[in-house]
């Protein structure tokens, strides 16, 4: 009698265990099961016209992210597939695709780059669907909040941190002029300079270049007429270049008081420009020569897949998105239920919107309502196509 | 209703209006791309009336035409009765003047765009409505002693001035109703949209519309009217992959139709066929 009150004892003792195991493991995780075969996460993006060659790279980034995951099991055991929407430059593809996708996915990348962000971001905003327009620039994401997040913050903290760092360095300017295209932020980031350059004493005086401008010979006697004691270029990679090849036909011989700024951080900047780029000084959000581990994983498998040239300023964006995501999936209640469709587009907004110490691919850093809260612009010398550290600026808080 | 068909048919109305207000112009020979310019200058008003002044649907809708006839009317005093080319040029001209001036405005959000304009409820049956009347119009048009005196213009203009027609006239009566077909156009798209961006009015808005024009058939209003839907709906129903290709489609599609139909799909000769059909 007494061994078979103990067997029946041990058996309860067992249970109770087993359950308590089970509610210990269960209250770190998501308990809800997930109801999809995979993460299907749309990407619309320009891959074909003029800016098809960025589109390419910044599908083949968030392609990475998405094979690195799967790879690793994938998230709660289903794999994530991004499905490529393009855009073109087409506001009204950009629109349709938007509504391909508005009911019913979870979560979307893109849309890139502003003209589809302006056209079909107000219809994501309409329908609750989170949508990372990260490529853009915060003065184009906060109109879109709490739908998209931004990747930097406003163009007036960002910038004059690192532009006043640049005229700092360089001994004697007191005057510089700034080569402007109109385009899309590009005034606002311009704006931007001239207050950090007016932060150190450093005044600009703006010159224009004309979106359609394709011989730079005038623009640079004008500028040079000024007296200039450096230059800050504004203006398309390409146009950049060929401003600075101009430059050096008429005199300049200082290279380092020439500062290019991050959008013109393109492949068309060192094709066209060349040695003649070397010395001068460039910004930007990712610093090619970093030493980790992940960094130089990502780097070489950017090289296999581009003709062994280096990652460019917009390439890591959407790696870090994808991944941005995955946490996201990971540590919210998700399940990919339509009927909950909802509530958890909301969860993953808001996860993402405030993630803590998120490990990006080439730093960490935290967000606060959408906005990263700690993060600062690389300021590099070009030497034969390679961009050389010189230093990191924090943005103004 | 889907938002994808929404869409699709909310674009579809929009590229019919645009299509005609190039050809209305076109039934006295001129490619009247300063329709283009109406398009953007009634679009960014409707959107600033909109947001900033709070002013009705009705209001903006009628200010919206209003600009757009006002814009042509001012050009059309040079050019009623210019040669293709000139009208060409000037169109290109003005489309590149406003989107400067947009881009150097800042109450129109300069380069960086116009946001946050406000929704209208039941647009797509108003565009649909609107798109009716303004077919009763061109239909008006077409089938009066203007739209005869037109197809005698187009064919020769000299001709036509002998039998009477004032030429000069005529080309502005088109191109002032092209005008306001397309600042309609414009305000119908900005609260579709709901933002504005100066590069949504480029060259490629006219090569578009060009396509659709002329596949269509140049002849007829009643081209635009198939092939809008056709060449809209082609990037909607082809997978991705094949749609990435649009231009290239829309490029092709244009050569084989002038190559194997001059006319485009639909020509007065195909609707004299197909009323000839209708009565046995």
């Amino acid at each position: 009698m007494m061994r078979k009150h103990a067997k029946s004892l041990v058996s309860v003792l067992a249970m109770a265990v087993l359950l308590v195991c089970l509610c210990a493991s269960s209250l770190g995780a998501p308990q809800s099961t997930v109801v999809v075969d995979q993460w299907e996460i749309p990407f619309l993006n320009c891959l074909t016209g003029p800016i098809a060659s960025i589109g390419a790279y910044m599908s083949w980034s968030a392609h990475k992210a998405a094979d690195e995951i799967n790879q690793k099991g994938g998230v709660k055991g289903k794999p994530i597939k991004i499905v490529d929407l393009d855009t073109g430059l087409s506001p009204e593809k950009a629109v349709e695709q938007m509504a391909k996708i508005v009911n019913k996915s979870l979560v979307a990348l893109g849309p890139v780059p502003e003209a589809c962000i302006m056209a079909a971001m107000p219809l994501a905003v309409k329908n609750g669907l989170f949508s990372m327009a990260a490529s853009t620039t915060y003065e184009y994401a906060v109109q879109f909040f709490p739908y998209t997040v931004a990747w930097h913050t406003g163009s007036d903290k960002t910038l004059p941190p690192i532009v006043a760092a640049w005229a700092e360095k360089q001994s004697g300017v007191k005057q510089v002029v700034q080569f402007v295209e109109k385009s899309g932020c590009w005034p606002v980031m311009a704006d931007a300079h001239t207050v950090g350059l007016s932060s150190v004493g450093v005044k600009t005086i703006n010159v224009e270049v004309p979106t359609d401008a394709v011989t730079f010979g005038p623009l640079v006697v004008r500028a040079l007429a000024q007296k200039p004691d450096g230059f800050v270029l504004t203006c398309m990679s390409e146009k950049a270049a060929k401003i600075i090849m101009e430059l050096e036909k008429y005199g300049w011989k200082d290279k380092a008081k020439i500062l290019i700024f991050s959008s013109a951080d393109d492949v068309s900047l060192y094709t066209t420009g060349g040695e003649k780029l070397n010395g001068c000084h460039i910004y930007g959000y990712l610093d090619a020569e970093m030493e980790t581990e992940r960094w130089k994983a990502f780097k070489e498998a950017y090289k296999k897949d581009h003709g062994g040239m280096d990652p460019v300023s917009l390439s890591t964006i959407y790696y870090d998105c994808v991944y941005m995501i995955k946490d996201a999936l990971q540590n919210t209640d998700v399940t990919g239920d339509p009927k909950k469709l909802k509530e958890e587009r909301a969860a993953i907004r808001e996860h993402i919107r405030n993630i803590q110490d998120f490990e990006g691919v080439q730093m960490s850093w935290s967000m606060k309502d959408g906005v990263p809260s700690d993060k600062g612009v690389f300021l590099f010398v070009i030497e034969n196509g390679k961009k050389n550290y010189v230093t990191y600026v924090d943005a103004w808080k | 209703m889907s938002s994808v068909l929404y869409y699709f048919l909310a674009f579809t109305g929009i590229n019919i209006l645009m299509c005609w207000s190039i050809y209305l112009p076109y039934r006295v020979g001129q490619l009247h791309y300063l329709t283009v310019a109406c398009m953007l200058a009634s679009a960014y008003f409707s959107g600033f009336a909109a947001r900033e002044w709070s002013w009705p649907f009705a209001l903006i809708l009628a200010a919206g035409i209003l600009i757009g006839v006002l814009i042509s009317l001012l050009p059309s005093f040079a050019i009623g009765d210019a040669p293709c080319f000139t009208v060409v040029i000037v169109g290109l001209t003005i489309i590149f003047i406003f989107k400067t001036a947009v881009e150097n405005s800042a109450a129109l959000g300069g380069t960086i765009g116009f946001f946050g304009i406000p929704e209208v409820q039941h647009l797509l049956p108003l565009t649909y409505l609107l798109l009716a009347a303004a077919g009763a119009f061109i239909y008006r048009i077409d089938h009066s002693r203007l739209g005869r005196a037109a197809s005698v213009v187009f064919v020769d203009k000299n001709t036509a001035a002998a039998l009477g027609v004032d030429v000069k006239q005529l080309g502005m009566f088109f191109q002032i109703a092209a005008g306001g077909i397309a600042g309609l156009a414009g305000t119908l798209y900005a609260f579709l949209i709901g933002s504005l961006f100066p590069e949504f009015f480029n060259l490629g808005v006219i090569g578009t519309l060009m396509c659709m024009l002329f596949t269509g058939g140049h002849s007829t209003m009643w081209g635009v009217v198939v092939s809008v839907p056709i060449l809209e709906g082609m990037q909607l129903l082809l997978p991705s992959a094949i749609a990435s290709w649009r231009q290239v489609i829309y490029a092709l599609t244009l050569i084989v139709i002038i190559l194997l139909l001059p006319g485009g799909l639909i020509t007065k000769r195909t609707l004299v066929r197909f009323k000839g059909r209708s009565r046995a």
